[in-house]
């Protein structure tokens, strides 16, 4: 029987557990050419990459996603080498040299890799298209499918070339593996016993520290400005976070667990049970031996949950904070009368009149002679502090009456707002913030006299608020004040500015609308627009998006996969056990019971502690990082809790399929 | 004396075998008894302790264990049978390497829900029993293959079952160690009275029986007893009727 039958042989042989890794492999595959092909799909990339930084992009990912894929093959290379040992040893007591069983191992893994290069490239090249018809969808980008090939001939010869490349390196592992094991060691591979390991009581407790004070650390940036991350620096304190973190998660997991599960022990009551004297045991001797696999996991699963946590947070963040930067579908500063009398016939063309509302605001801006200011009184007035510093604003308050901060609020659709917010006095105002005060200070009860016609007329705060009127780019420092005082700030200031704000159902999401206003409107007029700027985010990030999503994809696939075939191969490997467990007068029940437990252990290690660490990596990016100008709106949270809520199924799905199999496997005869 | 075992007419047949594995073996226990199983490979030996430890069911024959009929047992009920009456001691060991030899020994009690400080005591008095209570707190893989085998003892005995299945126990064992176990099962079935089956090709071994069944082909073609006769008498007796045996073999293969 020459190398490549028998290798054909063994793959049949062992065809269930093979079948589990060529599947595994040919997802990765899957994802490894789509992604390849759509980096080389020219036709998609020049539309919607203009400056070459979703090429760059590919080019980075491409090379985490390689190097990914070669360490999931190796890992699991390793995993069923070492499970083959013995067999190998019979091969090597038969007479076959060692450079015999290395061409059966490489035949092997071409055999896999063929048939999963084979699957990937189909799969892949759907997957590839799907993603382009979806892409071209959301974006509503006119691309003629039929110039985009399924089998982009550069992507596949790519793909193959990087197939051998992983060949090989396997086929280097192996030829290590077997020149540093003896025959001897060969046979007896899989019945070397366990060492014993102590648990000592330091380093477990350093774990549980280093883990606490790493989130620790990070709660503490809640407390703002008093916080260490504002005294001492968000970078120095970032990496100590990050470090406890990691070398916590390594000891907690190689330490800490199982030193509790070894004093668990030392209570009887609990530990004398028919389940849990066989499920405490069992846990420690197994982490003795895949700590190093659970830690690589936990990290990974951390990284990844985090990247994904964060880029949806950045991704959805712009499109939740278009409520306050444009809160008006359509919004412009008016130069003259005749701009409005161009926009309404411009809309016309579009809708009927009676489908929206045009509400004309004049902003008055006022200045105080308060000595302690809000922040938003003399934003922008400086260089270094405007986005656009060739306009700088001048210092003061922008004040609007109530009834047309009521009548804005209703047009865009806000009446539970506008019917919350009772009448003024006219020693009253309402501040509208640009964000929350880093301090969780409030202005309410301040007092700011305003100069109206010389004359110093104080104000009090009544109430601070973040639901804006206008948009940012037309108004800063908004000051909500009673009718009357505005007809009186009115009647003795010029410095005025009218805004029209555009309402209504019949104009939302109109690109073809807003491109002629644009056209029409010169740049003076800052015209804003609500589902312009939803789009436009979606187009600059949905492909940052979908990058990142083939590395979560992959990683998925790849942690489900380590933790499948660790379980089913501890499982198996306690076979005898399970059937001396029947014999003593277990239940199926109850064995099946433990093998829950059992899978149930491994899984939950890596999902909390990654789920946690992401949960705390996500809050520290949110409150360091990003703006507030939502201030604690639930509603920015929606992705991070969707992308928790989605790694919690993808789990529950590979744990359910782990113990499906694994009952398959402890029920074999 | 009752009885506690009685298999009638007990017949076992496999699929894909040419003949049965056992042809309508018949015979009774009582209870404090130690009985030894004699035969070749393939004569039936290991069947008949599948099925009457309830681990196979025979296709036709009846058998009862203290007054069970084994065969009105559901799954649940056979593992609850087995629970509070079965003890098993394999060639293998097969004790649970994940577990200290302590916890080894204590698995049938917790499956008997007693109370952890009863479990402690008697875990340590049957180690003392054993030559093994300097090991309780080593894991299998650190004991000798005759301390594990005693350990497995030790598992199989504490729960004072109504009857201990033994399947080659001193099959992987050197002459010493196979002696010091055969005399700790003959302590416990002197002592405690627990009833012993045990299967074993070794002539030695089955001499510190009472009552030898010597299977051929799925049937007992020949049953020895002990009475009061020396055990070296006993093992003379089991030596010459195996010599007897293997000289048919010869015969017919001429």
């Amino acid at each position: 029987m020459n190398t490549v039958s028998m290798a054909y042989k063994n793959l049949k042989k062992s065809f269930l557990f093979y079948a589990h890794y060529l599947f595994s492999v040919s997802l990765v595959n899957t994802v490894f050419f789509a992604f390849t092909s759509f980096s080389m799909n020219s036709v998609m990339l020049e539309k919607i990459s203009t400056d070459g930084r979703v090429e760059s992009m590919c080019k980075g990912i491409s090379i985490f996603l390689m190097v990914f894929v070669i360490f999931y093959m190796a890992h699991s290379n390793r995993f069923f080498l070492k499970r083959r040992t013995k067999e190998l040893g019979i091969y090597a007591l038969l007479g076959y040299r060692k450079s015999n069983i290395l061409s059966l191992l490489t035949f092997e893994n071409i055999l896999i890799c063929s048939g999963a290069f084979a699957a990937g490239l189909v799969l892949g090249a759907i997957v590839h298209k799907g993603i382009v018809i979806g892409i071209t969808a959301l974006l509503n980008l006119s691309i003629d499918s039929s110039q985009i090939p399924l089998f982009n001939i550069g992507a596949v010869v790519k793909s193959a070339c990087f197939i051998l490349l992983v060949v090989f390196v396997l086929s280097i592992l192996n030829s290590i593996f077997l020149l540093k094991t003896s025959l001897m060691e060969l046979i007896r591979f899989e019945k070397k016993a366990e060492k014993n390991l102590k648990f000592h009581c330091l380093p477990a407790l350093l774990g549980f520290i280093m883990i606490i004070s790493g989130y620790g650390l990070s709660l503490n940036i809640f407390s703002g400005t008093k916080s260490v991350w504002a005294s001492i620096g968000y970078y120095p304190i970032g990496l100590l976070t990050a470090v406890l973190v990691m070398f916590g998660t390594i000891l907690f997991i190689s330490s800490f667990l199982p030193y509790v599960m070894m004093k668990s022990k030392n209570n009887k009551r609990n530990f004398y049970t028919e389940r849990k004297i066989i499920t405490i045991p069992n846990f420690i001797y197994r982490i003795r031996s895949n700590a190093k696999t659970l830690i690589m996991i936990t990290l990974l699963s951390a990284a990844a949950l985090t990247v994904s946590s964060v880029m949806a947070l950045s991704v959805y963040y712009p499109i939740a904070a278009v409520s306050r930067i444009a809160p008006s579908e359509i919004e412009f500063r008016m130069e003259d009368e005749t701009q409005r009398d161009t926009a309404k016939k411009i809309i016309g063309q579009y809708v009927s009149d009676d489908e929206v509302t045009f509400t004309q605001t004049d902003i008055y801006k006022v200045t105080s002679s308060a000595s302690n200011l809000p922040m938003e009184y003399s934003v922008g007035t400086a260089k270094g502090d405007s986005d656009n510093e060739k306009i700088l604003r001048k210092a003061g308050f922008e004040c609007i009456s109530y009834t047309n901060y009521i009548t804005l609020l209703q047009a865009q659709g806000k009446d539970k707002v506008a019917a919350s917010i009772s009448e003024l006095s006219d020693e009253e105002c309402i501040l509208v913030k640009y964000q929350p005060n880093s301090d969780d200070s409030s202005e309410i009860g301040s007092i700011y006299p305003l100069i109206i016609g010389g004359k110093d007329v104080p104000l009090t705060v009544k109430d601070v608020t973040l639901k804006n009127p206008l948009s940012f780019a037309n108004s800063i420092g908004t000051l909500i004040v009673s009718d009357s005082l505005y007809n009186q700030i009115s009647a003795s200031n010029t410095d005025v500015t009218s805004i029209l704000s555009i309402n209504g159902k019949g104009i939302k999401d109109n690109e073809a609308l807003y491109t002629e206003l644009n056209n029409k409107l010169n740049k003076a007029s800052c015209l804003q627009g609500h589902s312009h700027r939803i789009n436009e985010v979606i187009s600059l990030n949905s492909s940052t998006f979908l990058l990142i999503g083939f590395l979560v994809v992959l990683f998925f696939i790849a942690v489900g996969s380590i933790l499948y075939f660790n379980n089913i191969s501890a499982i198996s490997d306690s076979k005898p056990d399970y059937e001396i467990l029947i014999k003593m007068g277990y239940t199926n029940q109850c064995i099946k019971k433990i093998i829950r437990k059992q899978v149930l252990a491994f899984f939950s290690i890596p999902f909390v502690l990654g789920m946690l660490d992401c949960i705390f990596a996500t809050v520290v990016y949110k409150i360091a990082l990003m703006q507030n100008l939502l201030g604690n709106n639930f509603s920015q949270y929606v992705p991070v809790v969707l992308a928790v809520v989605m790694t919690s199924i993808i789990y529950l799905i590979y744990y359910l399929l782990t113990v499906r199999s694994c009952y398959k496997m402890a029920y074999k005869r | 004396m009752t009885t506690l075992l009685e298999a009638k007419e007990v017949t076992k047949m496999y699929e894909k075998a040419q003949g049965p594995s056992l042809k309508k073996v018949s015979f009774s226990v009582v209870e404090g008894e130690f009985i030894g199983i004699m035969g070749a490979s393939g004569s039936g030996k290991t069947t008949l302790l599948n099925v009457l430890s309830t681990i196979d069911t025979p296709t036709s024959g009846d058998i009862w264990i203290n007054g069970v009929n084994l065969k009105e047992l559901n799954k649940t009920g056979a593992a609850d049978f087995r629970k509070d009456n079965l003890g098993f001691i394999f060639q293998e060991y097969f004790l649970l390497d994940s577990l200290t030899i302590r916890e080894n020994i204590a698995v049938p009690l917790t499956l008997l829900k007693q109370h952890p400080k009863k479990i402690e005591s008697k875990v340590q008095s049957l180690a003392e029993r054993f030559g093994i209570a300097s090991q309780l707190d080593k894991y299998p893989s650190e004991l000798s293959g005759g301390q594990r085998q005693r350990a497995s003892a030790a598992r199989a005995i504490i729960k004072k079952p109504s009857i201990l299945f033994a399947d080659e126990p001193t099959g992987a064992l050197d002459s010493s160690s196979a002696t010091e176990l055969l005399n700790a099962l003959l302590e416990a079935n002197q002592e405690l009275h627990t009833t012993i089956l045990m299967v074993t090709h070794d002539a030695y071994a089955a001499s510190f029986a009472n009552r030898i069944f010597i299977f051929k082909d799925g049937c007992i073609i020949k049953e020895l007893l002990k009475d009061n006769g020396s055990r070296c008498d006993f093992y003379e007796s089991i030596a010459m009727e195996i010599a007897k045996l293997d000289n048919e073999r010869y015969g017919g293969g001429k």
